[in-house]
This record gives C-alpha cells, sequence and structure tokens, in this order.
C-alpha cells in the first residue's frame, strides 16, 4: 500500500499530467485544451498549498528551536512574531495599501531586502581586489573584458573613452551572446531531457528518499 | 622602495575596502554632477516598439522582482508607464513573484495613476500573484479568468470595464516584462514562442548579457540592461529619476572596483618579482 501512495501512484500522475501538456500543445481539440488548462489551474492551487507548507515547515522548525533554546533563538521570536503579524493582518485586513501587511512589506522587508542586497556591493570590491588576478591568459583576458564592461556601462566610460559604450556592445553582441546561446540551448535540451525521465518514471528523485 | 609600496597594498584591510565603497556611492548621491547617458541600440528599440503601439490600446506590464533589487527595476517600471499612460494606453499588470511582486506593483501603479489622473479597472487592473508561475504563463494564453478569477483587490474580472472582452495574450498589443530573474526564460519559452506574443524587459544588469541572445533572435524586441538602462528609458522619456541620479554613484562605484583590481594585481605582480 504504502509503495503504491508512495511510488506508483505519483509516478503514474506525473506521467498523465506530462502526456496530457504534451498532446495539449500538438493538438487544436478544444477538449484536450480545456483539459489542459484545467490541470494548469489545478497546478495553481497545488502551488498556493505548497506555500502553506513552507509557512507550516518553518513555524515549526523555528519553535522547536524556540523551545530548545538554540543558538541564535531570539531570532527565530523575530520571525515568529512578523510571521502572525503579516499573515493574520493579510488574513484580517486583505495585503492593499494602507493594511497592516503592507504597512510591514513597505517599511520593514522591503529596506531589508534591498540592505541586503546592496551589501554585495561591498563584498564584490573586496572579492575583486583579493582575487582578480591575471594569473593565466585566460584571467588576463576574462580581467580586461570585465575591465571594459564595467567601464562601458556607466556614463564616465564614455567620458573616459568616446567609443568605449560601442566596444561594449560589441562584446555583449558577439562574444558574450555566442556563449550564453550555448548555455540556453545546452539547458533547454538538459530540461528537456530531464522532462522525458520524470514523466517516464525514470527519474524519480522528486518523490524524495523512501 | 617599490616592493614595500607592494606591501602595502596587498594588505588593504578590507574595512578600508569597505569605506571606500561607502564614500563612491555616498559623495556622488549629496554632489550631483552631469553625467552622458548614451542610448543603447536594445534600449532606443523597446522605445520605438512601445511608441509604435497604436493610443488607447492594451498591453501587459510585470512586476516579476523582489524588493531587494528595487533600484534597478522600480525607475524602468515607472519610465515605461510614464510612456504608456502619456499615449493614453491601458495596462495590465501581474507577478509572478511572490515575496513583495504584487505590493510593488499596487504601490508603483497607484502613485503613478495619481500623477496621470488614471482610474483603476478603466485604465489598469493589477492581477496580483497566483503560485507556479510556469503554470499561470501557459494558462493564460488559454483563459486568463481560469488563472486569475478575481483582481489583486479580490474583484471579479467580470465587473472591471478594463478586463470585460480580455481573456487571452491575444488582446494584448505588447508584452512589458520587468524582472529581476530568470522568468525572461519562461516568459520567451512558454509565451512568445508558444503563443507569439510581442514582448520587451528590462532586467538588472547581472541578468542582462543572458538576454541578448533572445534579443538578435528577435524573441525580445528591446532590452533594458540595469540602472544604466534604466537611465536611458528615463532620457528617453525625458523625465530624469532615480536612475538617472543614480548613475553617478554607480561611475564612481564601478571606478572603485577597477582601481581595487588594478592595486590587487600590482601589488601581486610586484610580490611575485621580489620573491
Amino acid at each position: 500500500m504504502n509503495s503504491f501512495f508512495g511510488k506508483q501512484l505519483p509516478v503514474a500522475v506525473a506521467f498523465f499530467a506530462g502526456v496530457v501538456m504534451i498532446v495539449a500543445f500538438f493538438s487544436a481539440d478544444q477538449t484536450v485544451s480545456n483539459f489542459s488548462q484545467g490541470q494548469l489551474v489545478w497546478v495553481t492551487i497545488v502551488g498556493g498549498f505548497s506555500l502553506l507548507l513552507g509557512v507550516a515547515s518553518i513555524t515549526r522548525v523555528s519553535l522547536s528551536q524556540v523551545r530548545e533554546r538554540k543558538k541564535g533563538w531570539q531570532y527565530k521570536v523575530v520571525l515568529l512574531v512578523f510571521l502572525a503579524a503579516s499573515s493574520i493582518g493579510a488574513i484580517v485586513e486583505g495585503t492593499e495599501r494602507g493594511t497592516v501587511y503592507d504597512w510591514l512589506f513597505q517599511n520593514m522587508n522591503s529596506p531589508m531586502m534591498s540592505t541586503m542586497f546592496s551589501l554585495l556591493a561591498f563584498y564584490i570590491a573586496s572579492a575583486a581586489y583579493r582575487a582578480f588576478r591575471a594569473r593565466t591568459i585566460e584571467a588576463t583576458i576574462l580581467l580586461i573584458t570585465a575591465t571594459i564592461v564595467m567601464l562601458g556601462r556607466v556614463p564616465i566610460g564614455q567620458l573616459i573613452y568616446g567609443q568605449l559604450p560601442e566596444i561594449t556592445d560589441w562584446i555583449m553582441n558577439y562574444p558574450n551572446l555566442s556563449v550564453q546561446r550555448g548555455i540556453i540551448i545546452g539547458a533547454a535540451l538538459g530540461a528537456a531531457s530531464m522532462s522525458l525521465r520524470i514523466i517516464l518514471g525514470i527519474e524519480r528523485t522528486y518523490l524524495g528518499r523512501s | 622602495m617599490l616592493s614595500r609600496l607592494a606591501d602595502v597594498l596587498a594588505r588593504i584591510d578590507r574595512r578600508v575596502i569597505y569605506l571606500l565603497i561607502s564614500i563612491s556611492v555616498i559623495i556622488p548621491t549629496l554632489i550631483t554632477f552631469p553625467l552622458p547617458v548614451p542610448i543603447s541600440p536594445e534600449t532606443q528599440a523597446l522605445y520605438d516598439r512601445v511608441a509604435a503601439i497604436p493610443d488607447s490600446s492594451t498591453i501587459l506590464l510585470t512586476f516579476d522582482y523582489y524588493p531587494s533589487t528595487l533600484a534597478e527595476t522600480e525607475p524602468m517600471s515607472v519610465a515605461a508607464l510614464r510612456q504608456c499612460w502619456r499615449k493614453d494606453l491601458k495596462i495590465v499588470t501581474l507577478s509572478t513573484v511572490g515575496l513583495g511582486g504584487p505590493s510593488i506593483a499596487d504601490r508603483v501603479m497607484s502613485t503613478m495613476a495619481d500623477e496621470f489622473g488614471k482610474v483603476y479597472g478603466i485604465d489598469y487592473v493589477n492581477l496580483g500573484y497566483k503560485a507556479n508561475y510556469q503554470a499561470v504563463l501557459l494558462g493564460l494564453g488559454m483563459s486568463i479568468r481560469s488563472i486569475y478569477p478575481t483582481d489583486f483587490y479580490g474583484t471579479p474580472l467580470d465587473s472591471l470595464p478594463l478586463m470585460k472582452d480580455l481573456d487571452t495574450y491575444d488582446g494584448f498589443e505588447f508584452i512589458y516584462i520587468i524582472s529581476d530573474n530568470g522568468i525572461v526564460d519562461n516568459w520567451v519559452g512558454l509565451v512568445n514562442a508558444q503563443y507569439g506574443a510581442e514582448m520587451g524587459a528590462g532586467v538588472t544588469a547581472v541578468m542582462a548579457p543572458k538576454f541578448y541572445a533572445y534579443v538578435r533572435a528577435n524573441q525580445l524586441i528591446g532590452l533594458l540592461g540595469g540602472m544604466k538602462g534604466a537611465a536611458e528609458y528615463e532620457h528617453l522619456v525625458g523625465v530624469e529619476g532615480a536612475a538617472t541620479s543614480g548613475m553617478g554613484a554607480q561611475s564612481l562605484v564601478h571606478m572603485t572596483i577597477i582601481g581595487l583590481i588594478v592595486i590587487g594585481n600590482f601589488a601581486y605582480f610586484a610580490g611575485r618579482r621580489k620573491k
């Protein structure tokens, strides 16, 4: 029974769902179209519930860390308080402007996320100073290209040398583009083969450990 | 003498580097100085395409970004809205980013609507967020209503005048994606490739190099890359905003980082010669 619900049923659902989407892509039949559309609606509903699962999971883990007074448990208290405040606020009032949820988001979440992202500038500068060395020919080419692009992508680059923006555009449109196309094609082939493996039940890691 | 200098330069404390970066951001923010903003062909193409949309048409404008990248992406949204509402375009917006996307859309759209005197439901609609973006993007191609029965505020779509005759991508003259993540791949792969919807994108500087491939393949009409792209668009729209004023700080930070790379390499090679 466990094997049926843990392995066979999920693999059968994945196979059926995948085949429906493939058939719908090639078919002009309205019934198939409607069926695949219904399936997509279901995917968004399941996605919503998976978010709930995430909230339940983080609450459970954080509560146990607070209970056991693990290192940094105070931060978990802050997390739980704001998780509760934003969740209750959103359920009671909604999420539009002027609500508790919106206030918490605009005045706390948003500035904090921007701050965390801004710290990258400091780490990038420090890392560039310590690690960006012209040790080999490849590293030297990368270093020179990066310097040209960094200058060419800001207005001051044009003041330094008028042709710099054009040189940067050339780098982006030729050497960069050829590499990016290779990566995109490779990733797409990888995604297609992985999808086929999932549909055919060969790839089962998404089921978790048995 | 040279080796002593190299020794000193090889051991710059990271706090000195942090201080240099801080100064590079603060000074240009306090003392603004005019800088040229050359327009890249990708930005010009996006601007020209939006300019060519017939007045009063409907477009889809996305807010696919997190609050962490607001400095780069919000000026793009603001400049795009200015251009669109000067042409009286109707705008439907949505977000594939759950954390913050719809709230950012709500704030930016409301602020700009006040400036242009636009009315919710008639001139613009915010659809909000639904989980599993790939299913959402595919589903919108068949029926917007089945994916979004209501808008961000819980209003049924049928009661919004703008949404009355709109139920697939065919109703949009253009799709304007503003994003800080790989969702552009899905917009291109699922929506442009399968439904033939015409689109352009504004993305963060770190994402931009990847999407040149889509621009050359004409799958994206144009591309805004980072704060510089936003500043270029502001110049084209004719209203200098947050991105243009950030160009000084960005220029100086880039110069500082290049200076640090040069110093680091000088110290490395001088140290090697000494050995």
